[in-house]
């Protein structure tokens, strides 16, 4: 593929090695109890977690998907 | 490579001018709300996240700074923004572990956390590394401001027959001069206050450059056509070339650079420090990170993007040719008009102070409480009166600030070798990083993380780093993903991989090994000349860090070896360490322990109201503000909670508040009575709404 060492690799490694970091951090703030889900506000957070992944996800590869048109 | 000077014209200079005395003007007025050393490194710990929030911009966007990534912008293209779009990763860590742990355990400096969860020679090689780091970062920014201002100076000023040429160092030390006048006397509520005006002032700067470039290369379609392909990727190319990588650069700053800035920038921290609670923080940081920094990635890189496609409509007005740290200025003076470009100029120069002064502002943190504090406590001089005992810490924060601002422009002399900023602030990071980095976290998430160790990390991580800069095409080559080695600046953001491999392996090592050097120590304690023993391998491991750090190359393989060996045993042996102690309250897994720490109690999770009060005053000095019962019920509180009182207008963002504890109530209901000392610090107006909330 055309490009793709400059497109959709850096992409994959870039949420495949950094959805380790991210989802172990997540993991262990839930194991330890730091984030206790039966508080609102905490639940609220959690979405905001996942959110921020995605919305990451989703700006950098709608910019890679209009560079590649 | 083509070099500018006199680039501008006196309109220019006069904005400049009249910009610099606005911005030092409102960050002197705010100076007055200095009163102890806790509102000079913290503003008192009462603003509201979106004040933070904006504050922190000019702080993020100085560091990341104006001149390195449109410098990569113009190199690279969009893949310059990826440093300001992959910080989430390690959000639930900080928000969740480090930010309440830090806040509840009322550390004031990151070294003093490593002396409450391991021991004093933790906190003692902590500072050492933190302060190494910081220095560094402060000269990476006088770097960075010299190489924006020199463009706009002429090649020598001549002064009463005198020629004086203008060089990078001597324009570095005349700002070092400006840099260090307001944060020396202000203090963090002044560098909040300035970095919150720079924040609005460098977002609007940096879009009006922006918008001002594509009309001028002929809107935005024939903007994004004028790129090649290549530069309009979102991330850099895989592992080529060796100068701007992709892998590279993730290790470097996704994991590095950002567990780095998150974790370690004490600047920063106190930023989220000088928030009202720990749930204020965490909107700060998520505001920032998910929206305020993707926009600060257009701000600051749009230049180089914009260089770029003026190149390649005309070679003649930009060539491609031109010095990757001067594009910034370049374009800027092309495509806008005379004052205009001043101001553009003053936005750019002042968030680089703002950088500065929050890092200069931030090291004399450290500096007071992880060296004077502990040196004025061993010689007993420390004073029994808090306030004679504050003014004089003051006085030495002020002291230290100018001599901070010295050390930075002296540690610039170590940054200039590279071809850009950009590469020297990778390899900063890459290099000093790690070992704190990895420590940090180890003890704020592994309870079994001991003093043994935290202390070898320290010193075995950078034995390894060492014998890795000495011999990158040895140890460093195998985490190299293909990128190229550069001989003259080998690996200089991959390295960080290493860093991180070595001092993780050096902790999990040291730690899954304790029960044999535990039946060491025991066998040793037992034996006649057991204290010998030790000093003998207390001298071998010294010589062995000594003669590796002095480049004595005799047997230079075995040196870390010895160090990893023998440093876990003399702190085992040596040192005294107590688990329970050690992490409760100071690690992830006990933040409940931690907040209960900080109120003195269990804390009261009642979800209450907030209510609006008159205030009236006592004449006594107790710390406690006095409710009616009506009010305390709305609230949701009890005697002995804590609570924040806070101006009722929501603009002023928690300067004019206070924390205090909730005493005996009255039945005067929306009344609240506060003594001389919380209006003194509170700054509340007579006659003024005040709003109480629990805050646990």
């Amino acid at each position: 593929m055309e490009y793709f060492s400059h497109s959709w690799l850096p992409y994959i490694y870039l949420y495949g090695i950094g959805g380790i970091f991210f989802f172990s951090g997540v993991y262990i703030v839930w194991r330890s109890g730091a984030i206790d889900l039966k508080k609102p506000h905490h639940r609220m957070w959690m979405k905001i977690f996942f959110f921020g992944y995605a919305w990451f996800m989703a700006v950098h590869g709608l910019l890679t998907i209009f560079a590649l048109r | 490579m083509e070099t500018f000077h006199n680039i501008g014209t006196s309109t220019d200079w006069i904005v400049m001018v009249v910009y610099f005395l606005t911005i030092m003007l409102f960050g002197t007025y705010f100076g007055r709300y200095t009163k102890d050393t806790s509102d000079f490194f913290f503003g008192g710990r009462r603003f509201s996240w979106w004040l933070i929030t904006m504050s922190i911009v000019a702080t993020g966007v100085g560091s990341h700074s104006f001149v390195k990534y449109s410098a990569k912008g113009f190199e690279h293209g969009f893949s310059s923004s990826m440093t300001y779009l992959n910080d989430w990763f390690f959000v639930p860590f900080f928000m969740f572990g480090w930010l309440p742990i830090i806040v509840y355990s009322k550390v004031r400096s990151i070294p003093e956390y490593f002396e409450k969860r391991f021991n004093p020679s933790a906190r003692f090689l902590a500072t050492v590394l933190l302060l190494l780091y910081m220095i560094g970062y402060i000269g990476i920014g006088f770097l960075t401001l010299g190489k924006a201002v020199i463009p706009m100076l002429p090649e020598a000023f001549h002064i009463f027959g005198i020629t004086l040429d203008v060089t990078l160092m001597r324009a570095i030390v005349v700002i070092a001069i400006i840099t260090g006048a307001y944060i020396t006397f202000g203090g963090q509520t002044a560098v909040i206050f300035t970095d919150l005006l720079q924040g609005f002032i460098l977002i609007f700067a940096g879009f009006m450059l922006f918008a001002i470039g594509i009309a001028y290369v002929g809107g935005g379609q024939a903007f994004w056509d004028l790129l090649p392909t290549t530069w309009k990727f979102p991330l850099a190319n895989f592992n080529e070339p060796s100068s701007f990588n992709f892998v590279g650069i993730f290790w470097q700053d996704a994991v590095a650079g950002s567990v780095g800035f998150l974790f370690m920038n004490q600047g920063l921290l106190m930023r989220f420090m000088a928030c009202k609670n720990v749930n204020e923080g965490r909107k700060a940081a998520a505001v920032n990170i998910l929206f305020v920094l993707p926009l600060s990635a257009i701000v600051v890189g749009n230049a180089g993007w914009l260089g770029k496609a003026i190149s390649a409509l005309s070679p003649d007005i930009i060539s491609p040719n031109t010095s990757p740290d001067e594009i910034f200025v370049v374009v800027a003076s092309i495509v806008t008009s005379p004052g205009v470009f001043g101001f553009v100029m003053a936005a750019l120069t002042a968030a680089l102070m703002s950088t500065v002064d929050t890092l200069i502002n931030a090291t004399a943190a450290i500096f007071v409480n992880d060296v004077y504090r502990p040196l004025m406590k061993y010689f007993r001089k420390s004073h029994d009166d808090k306030k004679v005992r504050e003014k004089a810490e003051l006085f030495a924060a002020r002291l230290t600030s100018i001599a901070i601002t010295a050390a930075g422009v002296l540690s610039v002399l170590a940054f200039v070798q590279f071809p850009t900023v950009y590469e020297a602030h990778g390899y900063f990071h890459s290099t000093l990083t790690p070992p704190l980095v990895v420590a940090i976290f180890m003890g704020v998430f592994w309870k079994r993380f001991s003093p043994a160790g935290v202390i070898t990390t320290f010193l075995g991580g950078v034995a390894l780093m060492i014998l890795g800069a000495r011999y990158p095409e040895i140890f460093i080559a195998p985490f190299d993903h293909g990128i190229e080695m550069n001989p003259n600046h080998p690996y200089s953001y991959i390295r960080a991989l290493y860093n991180l491999v070595v001092c993780i392996g050096v902790g999990f090592f040291v730690t899954y090994t304790s029960n044999l050097q535990n039946r060491f120590i025991t066998w040793v304690r037992n034996t006649n000349n057991g204290q010998l023993i030790m000093i003998l391998i207390t001298i071998f491991a010294t010589l062995a860090f000594f003669l590796l750090v002095f480049g004595i190359t005799t047997f230079e393989l075995f040196y870390p070896v010895i160090v990893i060996l023998f440093v876990p045993l003399i702190v085992t042996y040596f040192g005294h360490y107590d688990e329970e102690l050690g992490t409760n309250g100071l690690t992830v897994w006990s933040i409940a322990a931690a907040k209960a720490a900080f109120k003195g109690s269990t804390p009261n999770e009642l979800v209450g109201e907030k209510v609006e009060v008159h205030f009236k005053l006592l004449d006594n000095d107790i710390d406690k503000v006095l409710f009616s019962k009506n009010d305390l019920s709305q609230m949701g509180a009890k005697v002995g909670d804590l609570v924040y009182l806070s101006d009722k207008r929501k603009w002023l963002g928690g300067l004019k508040s206070i924390h205090s504890e909730y005493g005996e109530p009255h039945d005067e209901e929306g009344i609240v009575y506060i003594n001389g000392d919380h209006l003194d610090h509170g700054l509340f107006d007579e006659g003024r709404s005040l709003i109480a909330e629990k805050e646990m």
